[in-house]
This record gives C-alpha cells, sequence and structure tokens, in this order.
C-alpha cells in the first residue's frame, strides 16, 4: 500500500485537513472517516446516484471520486444543509410535500436538486424531471420530488438566503 | 391542537421528515462496532456443479482474516434454512445451484482483505448440466437440482385448496384450489385458452442486504435490514440451534425491500462469521449480489377460460409455472398466491387453479410487490381484454358484467369484497377518458389489479404506554420500510387519544421488548398490526380512564380523554398532577395491549378468511410508432382504495411509486438471462425507471371507499398501484394498433414484429 495523500478542503463549510489512503473513495471518507452517514451508498457504479454530494457546488457521485480529488475544494454533504437548526428550502420542500419514502436516496436528490436550483431558480417540469434522472428513487415514482423541487424554487424565491 | 382538529387525514409532514431529509436517519449500513470486521463471500461462477474439493486454510491465515468458512464451519448446525422447504444452505454443502451461489465467506479488518482472501479460497468444481428456464428445468431429460427432497412442511388449507411438495422432478411446491363444478365448462359457448408471459424484475432496493452480527456470551445480537425480524429470529435459532431468548435483533430505518428482506439473506454468514472470528461482522452485500441473491418470479401463465355468448364468465382453468430459481425461499407461497388470485374480481360457477414452482439455476426468486397477483393480474386483464374483442364487447362493459358487488365472497367461503369495483373502474375510465374519439396510432386500455391483503392467519401484538406528562410511545413490529407506517400509527394513535400527533412517537425495534409480529409485508400492517394497535390504545386509554375516575371519585364512563386532560362535565383535569398524586413526583406509565389475529376458518380456503382485498385499478392511454415499435405512455392513471386515508401525502406516494415500477415492468424492466447467465445485473446495466419516464400526464387518485378493517376503515394499499399497469398498457397497445402482446416486457421489437406479422397476414 503507499502512502497516504494529505488533503485540504472545505466540507460543510470548515476547513479541514485529512491524510487519506490513495484508494480510498469520497464516501467511504465521508462515511467512515468523518462520520458523515447522510451520504449513502447504493450502487457501487456512480449510477444510483444516493452517494450524490456537491463538489464547489456540482453534483458529483462520492462512490466513484477518490478522496484525494477533493482537495481544494468545497464539499457540501445532506449534513451541511440546514443552517442554524433551519432546514434549507429544498430540505423543507421534501418534507412538506412528502417527497420520500424509505428516505435511502433523499440525501442525494435534495443536494442534486439544491445544484439544479442554483443554475436554474425557476426550472420547468421537463427540466426538473430532465435532471432529476441523473438519480434513482425507487419508491415514489418521482412525481412527489419533481412537486418538491418546484416547491423549493418557490420557497427560494420568497426567501432567498 | 384542539380535539376539532384531527390526526387521521391531516395535511402534516412524515414523522420520518426531519431525519430523512437532513441525513440523520439510521439505516443497517450506518450501524459500526468497536473492532467490527468485515465479511465478503466467494460466489459459484458455475450454474450448476458438485462441490468436490474446497479449503480455506490458507485465506484463513491471510493478512487482516479472522475467519474463513466453508461447509466444513457448519455441519454441526442446521446447515439449511427457507420459509416452508429448508433448502438453501449457509454455503454451498454438496453442490452449488446457480451463478452466484455462496461457496465460502472472509471476516477480515478491511472489505479489501476480505476479498484478497477470497481468492485463495481453493474450490474445484465438477459441472452439471444446467437449466437455466421453466421450459428446460420440466423436460424429461432435465438434471435434477435436488436429489433428495429438502425437509420442510406443507402448510393447512381450508376447503378447496392443497399444497403438495415435489410433485414432479424440479417442482418444489405445487397449490392447487377448485372449486364448483367441472362441468361448467360444457354450458360456456366458447373457451378461450391462451398463454401468458411475465418476466422478472430485480427489486433494486437502494440499501442492499446487510446484517451487523455480534456473538458475545451466549447472546446473538444483530441489526439487520430485514421486514420480518422475529421470524428471522426464529429461523437463527433452528440454524444455530441457540435460545430464542438469547438472540436478539434490532431493525433500524430500512432504504426499502419491496419483498426482498424477509428472511434469511445476509443473517446467517455474518453471525456464522461473528461467531468465529469473536468479533463483530458487517456483512453488506453489494448491489450486483442483491441481484444474485433475490428476484421476482418469473412466469407461464395458461388459461382455458369459458364463457357465455353474452359475456358472461363461468369457468376457468388456469396452468401457473413460476420460476422459483435455485432455492425455494417463499415461492411456495407466491404459488398459493398466485394459484388463488388468478380468476381476478369477478364471479365464476367453477374454478380450478394450478400452480407450480419450477426450481432452476438462476438467481432465487422470493417476495415481491404484488407477490403473485402481479403475475395473475397481468396475464387475467389481458385475457379479460382479448375475450371481450373476441365477442365483439366492450372490455369495460366485460367487466362490469363480471365484476363482484362490494360484500359479495370471492369465492365460497371467504371474505366479502371490502371496495366497490364499479366505482374504481368507473373513475379511472373518467381520468383516462375511455370512450373519447379515437385518434389514430393510439389506444386506450384499463385493468384490475387484484389481490388479496393482510397475509395468512397473521397474528400480530401492539403495545401503547403513557407517560406522566402524557408522551405516547407505540411499540409494534411493523418495519418502516418507506411506506410511512410511522406515519399512519402514530396518527391513528394520536386521533384515539384525542391528541396532537407529535405527542406519539414509534419505539425503535428490538425483538426482546417489542411486541410480536409476523412480519412486514402482505400490506398487512394496517389491516392486521392496526386493529392489534387500535385495541392496545384502547386498552391504555381505558386504564388511564379507569384511573382517572378513581381519583375524581366518579364512573369511567363519564369521561373522556382529550390533550392529556379528562374531561369531566366539560371541565378539563390535567392528567399529570393526577398521576404525580397518586404515584409520586416521579410519576407512573400507563399500558395497554392490542391483538389481532384472524379468526381460523376450515370453511376458508387458505384456512382463515382473507383479512382484506386490494384493489388497483388502472388505465393507459398509448402512442405506438408502428415504424419503431416504440410505445409511448402519454398517460398514466392509478387508483388504489384505502378505505380511509390516514395520510392523504403516503397513499399518494405508495400508488405512485407502485405504478412506475409497474410500469417498468411493463416497458422495459426485465432480469436477461443468457443460457442461466445473468447479463444484465446491476445498475449499470440493468434500467430501473427515471423521472424521465414519467407520462407525461401521471395521476394516482387515492379512493376512500370507507370499508377497509383497518382503524377508521382504512386498508392496505401499498402494492395495488403495480397490479393493473402492465395489462393496460398491453390492451392499450391492441387498441392502438390492433396488435395482442402477451409476453413482458413490452418491448419495441415485440411490438414492432406483432405489427409486421398483422401486415403480412393482411
Amino acid at each position: 500500500m503507499t502512502d497516504s495523500i494529505a488533503i485540504a478542503l472545505t466540507l460543510n463549510g470548515s476547513a479541514l485537513r485529512a491524510s487519506v489512503a490513495p484508494e480510498l473513495m469520497l464516501a467511504d471518507f465521508l462515511r467512515d472517516q468523518c462520520g458523515l452517514t447522510g451520504t449513502k451508498i447504493g450502487c457501487d457504479q456512480a449510477t444510483c446516484g444516493a452517494c450524490t454530494v456537491l463538489m464547489d457546488g456540482v453534483p458529483a457521485a462520492s462512490c466513484a471520486t477518490f478522496a484525494w480529488q477533493v482537495d481544494g475544494a468545497a464539499v457540501t454533504t445532506i449534513e451541511g444543509l440546514a443552517a442554524n437548526g433551519a432546514l434549507d428550502p429544498v430540505q423543507e420542500a421534501f418534507k412538506a410535500k412528502s417527497a420520500f419514502q424509505c428516505g435511502y436516496c433523499t440525501p442525494g436528490m435534495i443536494l442534486l436538486a439544491k445544484a439544479l436550483l442554483a443554475a436554474n431558480p425557476a426550472p420547468d417540469r421537463a427540466t426538473i424531471r430532465d435532471w432529476l434522472s441523473a438519480n434513482v428513487c425507487r419508491c415514489t415514482g418521482y412525481q412527489m420530488i419533481v412537486e418538491a423541487v418546484e416547491d423549493a424554487a418557490r420557497r427560494r424565491r420568497e426567501a432567498p438566503r | 391542537m384542539s380535539a376539532s382538529v384531527r390526526a387521521v387525514g391531516a395535511a402534516l409532514p412524515r414523522v420520518d421528515a426531519d431525519p430523512k431529509v437532513t441525513g440523520a436517519a439510521r439505516y443497517t449500513v450506518d450501524v459500526a462496532l468497536p473492532r467490527m470486521l468485515h465479511a465478503k463471500v466467494l460466489r459459484s461462477p458455475h450454474a450448476h456443479a458438485r462441490v468436490a474439493h474446497i479449503d480455506a486454510r490458507t485465506a484463513a491465515v491471510m493478512p487482516g482474516v479472522a475467519a474463513a468458512i466453508t461447509r466444513d464451519d457448519f455441519m454441526d448446525l442446521n446447515p439449511t434454512y427457507g420459509y416452508f422447504i429448508k433448502d438453501q444452505p449457509l454455503l454451498a454443502i454438496d453442490k452449488v445451484r446457480y451463478i452466484g451461489d455462496m461457496v465460502a465467506a472472509v471476516a477480515a479488518e478491511t472489505e479489501a482483505q476480505a476479498v484478497r482472501a477470497l481468492e485463495a479460497i481453493e474450490v474445484r468444481y465438477e459441472p452439471l448440466p444446467a437449466v437455466a428456464s421453466i421450459e428446460a428445468a420440466l423436460a424429461a431429460d432435465a438434471p435434477a437440482l435436488f436429489e433428495t427432497p429438502a425437509p420442510g412442511v406443507v402448510p393447512a388449507y381450508g376447503t378447496g385448496a392443497s399444497g403438495c411438495r415435489d410433485p414432479a422432478r424440479n417442482v418444489c411446491y405445487r397449490f392447487c384450489y377448485t372449486t364448483g363444478d367441472p362441468a361448467a365448462f360444457a354450458r360456456a359457448d366458447h373457451v378461450f385458452a391462451d398463454e401468458f408471459r411475465f418476466s422478472r424484475m430485480q427489486h433494486y432496493h437502494l440499501e442492499p442486504f446487510v446484517t451487523l452480527a455480534r456473538v458475545e456470551g451466549g447472546q446473538i445480537e444483530l441489526w439487520s435490514s430485514c421486514q420480518n425480524p422475529f421470524a428471522l429470529r426464529k429461523e437463527l435459532a433452528r440454524v444455530f440451534r441457540h435460545p430464542e431468548q438469547n438472540i436478539r435483533v434490532h431493525v433500524p430505518f430500512i432504504g426499502a425491500g419491496y419483498g426482498a428482506k424477509n428472511n434469511c439473506k445476509t443473517e446467517p454468514v455474518a453471525v456464522l462469521l461473528a461467531k468465529i472470528a469473536c468479533r463483530p461482522v458487517r456483512f453488506c452485500m453489494t448491489q450486483e449480489e442483491s441481484f444474485l441473491t433475490q428476484s421476482q418470479h418469473a412466469a407461464i401463465l395458461r388459461l382455458e377460460t369459458g364463457v357465455s355468448r353474452d359475456g358472461r364468465f363461468i369457468a376457468r382453468r388456469s396452468e401457473i409455472l413460476l420460476d422459483a430459481g435455485a432455492y425455494s425461499d417463499a415461492s411456495p407461497l407466491v404459488a398459493e398466491k398466485a394459484g388463488y388470485r388468478i380468476n381476478g374480481p369477478y364471479r365464476w360457477e367453477h374454478i380450478d387453479s394450478r400452480c407450480d414452482c419450477v426450481m432452476t439455476n438462476t438467481t432465487p426468486a422470493g417476495p415481491f410487490r404484488g407477490f403473485g397477483g402481479t403475475q395473475a393480474s397481468w396475464a387475467s386483464e389481458s385475457q379479460v381484454d382479448m375475450i371481450a374483442r373476441r365477442l365483439g364487447m366492450d372490455p369495460v362493459a366485460l367487466r362490469t358484467k363480471n365484476l363482484l358487488n362490494l360484500g359479495e365472497a370471492y369465492v365460497p367461503g371467504e371474505s366479502g369484497i371490502d371496495s366497490d369495483l364499479a366505482a374504481g373502474l368507473d373513475l379511472v375510465c373518467r381520468e383516462i377518458g375511455y370512450g373519447r374519439e379515437k385518434r389514430k396510432g393510439r389506444g386506450i386500455g384499463v385493468a384490475i389489479g387484484f389481490k388479496d391483503s393482510g397475509g395468512v392467519n397473521k397474528p400480530a401484538e401492539a403495545q401503547v404506554k403513557a407517560t406522566t406528562t402524557g408522551g405516547i410511545i407505540v411499540n409494534c413490529g411493523t418495519v418502516e420500510l418507506g411506506q410511512g407506517i410511522q406515519t399512519a400509527f402514530t396518527r391513528i394513535v394520536a386521533e384515539l387519544f384525542a391528541c396532537a400527533s407529535e405527542r406519539v412517537s414509534y419505539a425503535p425495534i428490538n425483538t426482546d421488548v417489542t411486541p410480536f409480529d409476523q412480519g412486514t409485508n402482505a400490506s398487512s400492517a394496517i389491516v392486521v398490526m392496526g386493529q392489534a394497535l387500535e385495541r392496545a390504545a384502547r386498552d391504555c386509554i381505558a386504564r388511564i380512564l379507569d384511573f382517572a375516575a378513581a381519583q375524581l371519585k366518579c364512573c369511567p364512563a363519564e369521561l373522556r380523554l382529550e390533550n392529556w386532560s379528562v374531561i369531566k362535565d366539560n371541565q378539563p383535569h390535567p392528567l399529570a398532577p393526577l398521576i404525580m398524586r397518586h404515584f409520586g413526583g416521579t410519576g407512573f406509565e400507563f399500558v395497554g395491549r392490542g391483538f389481532f389475529k384472524p379468526e381460523t376458518d376450515h370453511h376458508a380456503p387458505l384456512e382463515a378468511k382473507c383479512v382484506s382485498w386490494e384493489i388497483g385499478w388502472g388505465a393507459a392511454e398509448v402512442e405506438v410508432d408502428e415504424e419503431t415499435g416504440r410505445v409511448n405512455v402519454l398517460k398514466l392513471v392509478v387508483s388504489g382504495d384505502a378505505g380511509r386515508a390516514i395520510s392523504k401525502d403516503v397513499c399518494r406516494g405508495q400508488d405512485e411509486g407502485a405504478a412506475m415500477m409497474g410500469l417498468g415492468q411493463a416497458l422495459f424492466e426485465t432480469m436477461r438471462y443468457e443460457g442461466p447467465e445473468l447479463v444484465n445485473i446491476a445498475a449499470a446495466k440493468y434500467r430501473v425507471p427515471l423521472a424521465s419516464d414519467l407520462p407525461e400526464t401521471f395521476r394516482a387518485v387515492t379512493q376512500e371507499q370507507g370499508h377497509g378493517p383497518g382503524p377508521f376503515g382504512a386498508k392496505g394499499m401499498g402494492e395495488a398501484g403495480m397490479l393493473p399497469v402492465a395489462a393496460a398498457v398491453a390492451n392499450a397497445i391492441e387498441d392502438a394498433v390492433g396488435v395482442r402482446i402477451t409476453s413482458l416486457p413490452l418491448s419495441p421489437e415485440k411490438v414492432l414484429d406483432a405489427i409486421e406479422a398483422k401486415r403480412s397476414k393482411s
């Protein structure tokens, strides 16, 4: 095994220095080393999207990203969204619209939606469907998630953060 | 909250919303213990082979390895498990029976070390001919998967139903049901014989099969992503010859199951490794391994249906062959349900059904949402449309003519149908615009999916306790899989206690202290456990009122409970001070218990009347591209009957999620086998519905007909939305382009072939 790699990143708004094995995946780093188990591993093939986190605001499959690749980046996980005990508007919308069932895909879906609304604050329904197709939800049939994203867009417009 | 604001039906967030939207929700995958090891298993590359030699001694001493196990490590145990038929070994004993069969297992400090150690296990196989399909397994010269019958039992049946083991080579179980006079066929003007094929899906639950096991001081303790922890505990006690009181199963949130997470999957291997290594062991399968662990049942369904010339259903003979895969798992139960449900929600003079579980050298098939009802509804509702067209009748009119009435027994000795079937059919016809002018290339199809719900003869027990300050804790074995049962149950209890639902919490499941439940399956939670829970809540309330009456020197009948006060003559008396005055400053807890089980009844075919009936009405409008065969579902309408929707959002989500699963099954989703090899294994190759697959118009309408046996008239509805979709789409395709596809999925290739065959005929 080769030596570990020193990385420095911003994780959920806080500076973090860590030492990671070269083969360590970001998902495992977050879950096992940082204790942030909100990031879920589903297919482990960068296909289902359960492990989605934001890297400098861009959705990334943390199961297929090496931990050392986030050196210098700002990483946001589901644990980083609520501020001072208040939910993010996307989280509020998922809660209000019951846009989840088992909840296993939910952290990834919320982060995916967050990135969509950052890129496009008023997406139409076709755009939302298209964007959400990056991730799999086996429970809901998606319609209630689409509606939650529309609701989140409204909430963001009404109370910009 | 005032008493006039009700918890049942209120537009409130789900109780699991905060943990699930913040990432705080804890699943089995998130549980860890100090000094925990990681397990990996070696899987068979052969579909069918004798295991001539196996040696894990080299692996056992590799870096980081704490235990390496093979068949040599468990022959002092009961080495096989299964629902009714105990045919699946912890690890291969004499043979392997499918590609992916578990052969050996390793526990090591890291998963990577475990994987490396697996490579050092020596196995010599002597390959045998394999059977990869139902037809191959039933061929006269087919090799047998099992040379000797595995131990097992046939459940008790009532009037007209029977089951038997091993009626033919590679058939592990046969279910039969018959009623009425076979001579009825002679009275039919037409007898239509049709064959249907049903392809199998994988559950594709995102949380993998996972267990964390610890064996310490004679105590087996495990955290498992499991739908039926009490059944699991009993099976582990039998396999490990371990006292049940020293096995404790915890079930955290489950990242869904859709049926897959019943009974032993990762658990026996994890426990055995933990026992041998004397350290906690986490066995978390990959998603590829899920595909090698459990699937839906593929099926061939042959129906002979006798009808009068004016469209009255008279008699039906059915032969269903289920592809059970390499081990029986839940197949006998699925056979029972497929065979029992095949006749749909219609009136017949004579029924003769047979369903066989055919063993093949493929992934074992087990419970899957719909549980035989999906297969049955696909075939039956396709044939109903075909018969209508042959008779020159409208398919909806044909259904209406034969539908059972509300309250009419499904078959003799059975309970009455607890939904108004015609009302639901009217509803989806209206929503889809049935009967409006047809446009070229477009068509509309309807179907009524049908199953009984509530399981078979299931007992359930619940406990409700109330603290001094009016905190209420629900304690029952129903597992939260995403279906929203914690939300439903806490609201039911809040309604009965006339308090805000925030006052009610749902206790974590631990088999040492949680009251018994048979399992979270069969849409049984609301109609079986729900009845136990209602009784528990009422029992708890009665104890509180008895206590308060003694304190207030009145009769309990003069009191009622509201917002943790007892109301007497319109005067509220807060309970906390009353309780502390009597029990002291630390207060007390009132505990109520409730039990429910359907009555055993030998006149009922399944030995107890079905608790409830779950109906999924569906309608689809499609556009078929006659050049490519591509089917575009423009509009999909599904409707279930919740009886009473405890949470409207939860009910809607169940119908929509089930319908999209059904749409995947209808159009593209299937496990593709080339011979015995599964070629589209795991996410990168296996296509599931995405948001982009949503039909342009997608409506789920939750009916609240009010006839359910559960609290406030509720009934189970988590499976219904899946049942009608495939048949509704196939029926719509025929309406659009005049071709009938009788095998799933309804792929462009099949549709195009059928269109071309029709063109060349005309």
